[in-house]
């Protein structure tokens, strides 16, 4: 057992993970990250790196990643908006990479230190384009360090930036947790039968090769092939890499897609939630239950690809849906449209700062709920 | 032991003061404790200019279960330093709590449940007004069994640097002392 810190358990998940380079601009409340970073991969054979902003040090750990090393960085929002240019580049250069973004409220400055879930669509949409994605979410400081483990499998199998969303409350929240112990996975290497391939394939549907001293490999934001060739008629042989990554997700979506049911087997009503919110609507789910009020709580750990089949399944079978969030009204969108109007969803929002407390939530319900039953008994 | 902690589950313990003070150190100091005790925890704090100087908190939840909130809505335990903590917090408490007060913020007739103790004041004569927020540790550690005594001295040991383990020792030894005189009294 070890009592240990949000940002401190992206650290540990990041080195279990093999991570070896950091590169980062400090920023409240996503510092403790990096300055843990500096203090841990040095004297592991890594290398950590302070660039001069968030855009540099996204370019840093995309370079990286092209040198052979399993890269992050991270950041909160002021810095998260910065990097989009280059979530762009590591999406169209299909750039294995993780970027961590402690939530804070925004736009721009914004509260520094306070807690926000207002990241949502930017990280998924927040870089022109088209492009597959992976966003996730943690609730729990343990959660942190599985999330960050997986997020580097994830970003190394389907070669794209993976975002991991925390907040200011669980960055700074200390819990005991017990670490398993891991042997790291073996570094990317840039292998040699890329070599003998004719012509030599860096990218589409290839697993990723770094640089090597005996190919020459072309890396471009701009539309290229499979073979980097950014010249001539490439426009269909780029899009044609689009289409096979989001296929990639698509086929893959049930082992991405990951959730936590809360006493959800006999519930009529249902809250959704994710993230640090989820702490607060899992205990709002015993507050309901205890006024007889069955509620049930669907906390989503991946917020991207929407997981939408989940979804759907259980609103068959409830009578309402709330979901609670820090903004004011973001993830209710793609929720609404993946409910598609087979039961009433309620959106609550807020971005003072402060968390939902379980009785807000559960009055939320309540309230909800009523709304509801009113409208059904005014048809009946 | 004080009826504040006799709550079988879910205890909310705020400690507050101002910027400086170590009042996230104290914090982390009890989860710490109380995980050596074999209870889930889970430590809060706020942080940032407020806390820089203005009134500045950090919480412990404590449980024999998994925690789901996170945070302290309305304190079973509150230390406090400062008088604009004092203000801020002092009335979030719950029913039956116990309030740890510094006696230099000057409260002349505490509440049910308020124990105002000369924290600061013991600090200064240790040698070191820093040290208040540990002296106000062993008080409450004293005053309600929170935690195990020696599981608070494991976690000084580990958690404070090395150069100020001994003042912080025994700035945690005066609260203890503070907290069974006032056993004494009561």
């Amino acid at each position: 057992m070890r009592l240990v810190q949000g940002n401190e358990a992206v650290v540990l998940g990041a080195l279990a993970a093999g991570c070896n380079f950091y590169a980062g601009y400090p920023i409240t409340p996503a510092t403790e990250i990096m300055e843990q970073m500096a203090r841990m991969l040095p004297g592991r054979g890594g290398v950590f790196i302070q660039m001069e902003d968030e855009l540099a040090a996204l370019g840093a750990v995309i370079g990286a990643t092209w040198g052979g090393m399993r890269a992050m960085t991270a950041t909160s929002g002021p810095g998260f908006s910065l990097m989009q240019e280059h979530i762009g580049y590591a999406a169209m250069t299909q750039t294995p990479c993780v970027v961590v973004d402690s939530q804070r409220i925004g736009p721009s400055t914004g509260q520094p230190t306070m807690p926000a879930q207002g990241d949502v669509m930017q990280a998924r949409w927040g870089s022109h384009g088209d492009r597959p994605a992976i966003v996730v979410t943690a609730s729990s400081v343990k959660d942190v360090y599985d999330m960050t483990q997986q997020s580097f499998t994830w970003a190394f199998t389907y070669r794209l930036p993976v975002v991991l969303l925390l907040d200011a409350v669980l960055s700074h929240m200390r819990e005991n947790i017990e670490l398993p112990a891991v042997s790291p996975p073996s570094l990317p290497t840039s292998a040699d039968s890329a070599d003998s391939e004719d012509p030599y394939k860096p990218f589409g549907n290839h697993p990723f090769v770094p640089f090597s001293a005996n190919t020459r490999t072309i890396v471009s934001g701009l539309a290229h092939d499979e073979t980097g060739n950014t010249r001539g008629a490439v426009g269909p042989a780029s899009e044609q890499i689009l289409r096979d990554s989001l296929s990639h997700l698509d086929e893959d979506y049930q082992k991405i897609t990951r959730h936590r049911n809360y006493r959800l087997e006999d519930a009529q009503w249902l809250i959704i939630s994710y993230g640090i919110t989820a702490r607060a609507a899992r205990a709002a789910v015993d507050i309901l239950r205890e006024s007889g009020v069955r509620a049930g709580l669907l906390e989503l750990m991946t917020l991207w690809p929407f997981p939408e089949l989940i979804v759907k399944s259980i609103a068959r079978h409830v009578q309402g849906i709330l979901l609670p969030e820090l903004n004011l009204g973001q993830l209710v969108l793609p929720l609404r449209a993946a409910v598609g109007g087979l039961c009433p969803v309620a959106g609550l929002g807020r971005a003072d700062g402060e968390l939902f407390t379980p009785e807000a939530i559960a009055q939320a319900m309540i309230s909800h709920s009523r709304k509801i039953e009113r409208r059904v008994s005014h048809h009946a | 032991m004080h009826k504040a902690v006799q709550t079988p589950d879910r205890l909310g313990i705020r400690l507050t003061g101002r910027g400086g003070q170590g009042i996230i150190l104290s914090g982390v100091i009890i989860a710490q404790a109380a995980m050596y005790d074999g209870r889930f925890v889970v430590h809060t704090q706020s942080y940032g200019p407020e806390a820089r100087l203005g009134a500045s908190k950090s919480e412990v939840m404590i449980s024999r279960w998994e925690i789901a909130f996170p945070e302290v809505v309305l304190a079973d335990i509150l230390l406090c330093l400062s008088l604009d903590a004092y203000l801020k917090y002092g009335s979030q408490v719950a029913s039956n709590s116990l309030s740890v007060i510094d006696d230099l913020i000057g409260i002349t007739a505490p509440a049910p449940g308020q124990v105002i103790l000369p924290l600061r004041r013991t600090a200064r004569d240790l040698g070191n007004e820093l040290s208040a927020n540990i002296v106000g540790l062993g008080a409450l550690v004293a005053i309600t069994e929170l935690v195990e005594v020696h599981h608070v001295q494991q976690a000084i040991k580990e958690r404070v640097k090395p150069e100020f383990s001994e003042v912080n020792l025994k700035a945690f030894t005066r609260g203890l002392e503070l907290g069974e005189q006032w056993h004494a009294s009561a």
